[in-house]
């Protein structure tokens, strides 16, 4: 599902200065599940929220509402009513969430508290990996079901290149090749045709593979950090 | 019947509680397993350039009080409830041991025994446990919540767990028929242990199982190190 | 004892599921309180005013519970209600809190593969459209 990250408390609160009344609206969905927009996270930004603002004497005073999924206008019908009460909208959902949300109140400011970061799976209670970037051009078929997008740190669509040594990456000791991986794989099942097909190469910009640990959890994982 | 309830009874209802809560841990490790170690795919190092700054720490920005902590955990929600179900727990479990009269019964069946508490202080603990067995019978009868999840069975294990000490009380006050309230005493804390492994009151050793052995997001500690698959 | 029509429906499978996750799902359902402190942690719950069948217990007892209790002997209506339940009234968010641990998500993902195994699952046109 979609993986996102909260954003620094500095960066909503500067969203908001101009704003009393606001509405924090929760998402259901996928960034309930990363434990970073679901009902829990909506009353702890409201606390920390107004926390700031009393202490810096300001009028302004957050409130909070959860709704099923903010990507689907059916379920955004509980807020119509509510929303008219507030001067601006956080939305702690992924990127779709945020811009549904702005389209369905045009005259409302919407501020997102979260960074929408990936399309990933759940390690552990906190720990997200990216798998997938929605490229939209799908090659998992032919490369064995490991994604050579999020994988390689080339982003190659044909390999692996000259840079594979030992089924390490040049980029670094420490990651595995990919294309190594997915040579592996197509041979351990006998389809080695597959990577023999030439697909057209694509231009990739942001190759990191991005690594998600909510912060509440980051204790608990000597690990990596985020 | 009085002979058995007083004698065997008491040492089958004790093995039973015992046995019986031993198999259902063993049964949940049986069940378990450890959960394997965290082995996460080596991350990318950044693209070259300027690095990026370091990830401010989201959480912490706004140091919260104790108060507001809590207020944003069960506690906040159901205060009441839970400061309720607090102490009538810790009571329920803790006061059997060092009441006088147990501790008697115990000296002479294997010579040792636990401190007793004042008995004028165990009576004061009785009452609290008798009220808060009214508190949550109160609430089952008249919180819509709650009793939409109510059967007759909760009834009967909420009084399977509050009997022993209504007459308890009863007996030590020398209420009613002494010889009718102390037999109904040992008989209804005999069949509230043998209960325990095997009704809801099994949340006794679960609860602890579940918060701090079972791997979860609410789980105490550093998160319980075991999974169901 | 149970007059369900239980014709249209695949009683030996649902057992078949049932049997799979026994032990976990019995100590769920045995461990639950009914204590209803689970009901805040609920989005729904809170959305819809406080109703009770929005509470994550409801929701299992009246789902798997029913399930279990019956051991797979439901009518199809039967089992159109507990679609309502576990897709209608659950959105799998994962976040209930149980004071005692029983993890409610599990049971009610478990739900939904029975109610699958027997063609009823949640389809869009379900919703009322706007």
């Amino acid at each position: 599902m979609v993986k996102a990250e909260r954003k620094p408390l500095a960066e909503i609160k500067e969203a908001i200065q101009n704003y009393t009344r606001i509405l924090n609206v929760g998402c259901g969905g996928c960034v309930s599940v990363c434990l970073v927009g679901g009902q829990k996270e909506v009353q702890l930004l409201n606390t920390q929220m107004n926390v700031m603002l009393q202490n810096d004497g300001r009028a302004g005073r957050l409130e909070g509402f959860t709704v099923e999924r903010q990507c689907n206008r059916l379920h955004l019908v509980d807020l119509d009513e509510r929303v008219a009460r507030f001067d601006c909208l956080i939305s702690m959902a992924c990127g779709a969430g945020v811009q549904l949300l702005a389209e369905r109140y045009p005259d409302k400011p919407v501020f997102p508290a979260v960074n929408t970061a990936a399309i990933g799976i759940d390690q552990e209670i906190g720990v997200y990996e990216e798998r997938c970037r929605a490229c939209g051009d799908c090659v998992l078929g032919y490369t064995g079901g490991i994604c050579p997008v999020t994988r390689c740190a080339k982003g190659l669509f044909n390999g692996p290149c000259g840079g594979t040594n030992r089924g390490k990456c040049e980029v670094s000791n420490e990651i595995p090749c990919a294309w190594q991986e997915i040579y592996e794989r197509l041979n351990a099942q006998n389809r080695l045709d597959d990577i023999k097909k030439l697909r057209q190469p694509m231009e990739w910009q942001n190759t990191v593979r991005r690594l998600i640990v909510q912060e509440p959890y980051r204790q608990r994982y000597t690990g990596p950090k985020a | 019947m009085y002979a058995i309830v007083r004698g065997p009874l008491v040492w089958i209802a004790i093995l039973v509680f015992i046995l019986g809560t031993a198999f259902q841990v063993y049964r949940f490790y049986a069940l378990t397993r450890r959960k394997a170690a965290l082995a996460l795919a080596p991350v990318s190092p950044p693209p070259p350039g300027p690095a990026p700054a370091e990830p401010v720490p989201v959480v912490e920005e706004v140091p919260l009080s104790l108060v507001q902590r809590l207020r944003l955990s069960i506690l906040g929600t159901s205060p009441v409830t839970i400061a309720v179900t607090s102490v009538f727990h810790v009571c329920l479990v803790l006061l059997p041991l060092f009441v006088l009269g147990h501790n008697v019964l115990m000296d002479m069946a294997w010579e040792i025994s636990l401190v007793s508490l004042p008995e004028a202080l165990a009576d004061a603990l009785t009452v609290v446990v008798m009220a808060g067995g009214a508190f949550f019978l109160g609430r089952r009868l008249f919180y819509p919540r709650v009793r939409a999840i109510t059967s007759a069975y909760d009834y009967v294990v909420l009084a399977l767990a509050t009997t022993p000490f209504v007459t308890g009380f009863l007996a030590f006050h020398h209420l009613f028929d002494y010889d009718t309230v102390i037999f109904l005493h040992m008989l209804s804390g005999e069949l509230m242990l043998m209960a325990i492994p095997f009704t809801k009151l099994v949340h006794m050793p679960f609860f602890i199982i579940n918060r701090f052995v079972l791997v979860h997001e609410n789980s105490f500690g550093r998160g319980g190190h075991r999974v169901w698959r | 004892m149970n007059d369900a029509n239980t014709a249209a429906v695949d009683c030996e499978a649902i057992r078949a599921i049932l049997d799979q996750r026994k032990d976990q799902m019995q100590l769920a359902l045995k461990v639950c309180a009914h204590c209803s402190l689970c009901a805040e942690s609920c989005f729904l719950f809170q959305v819809h005013d406080g109703d009770p069948r929005y509470m994550p217990s409801h929701k299992f007892i009246n789902s798997l519970g029913k399930l279990y209790r019956r051991k797979g002997r439901v009518s199809r209506e039967e089992l159109e209600e507990i679609k309502e339940i576990v897709w209608r009234r659950c959105v799998l968010c994962t976040r209930c809190y149980c004071p005692l641990g029983v993890d409610i998500p599990e049971m009610i993902a478990l739900t939904r593969s029975i109610c699958r195994s027997q063609n009823v699952f949640f389809q869009y046109e379900d919703l009322p459209q706007v």
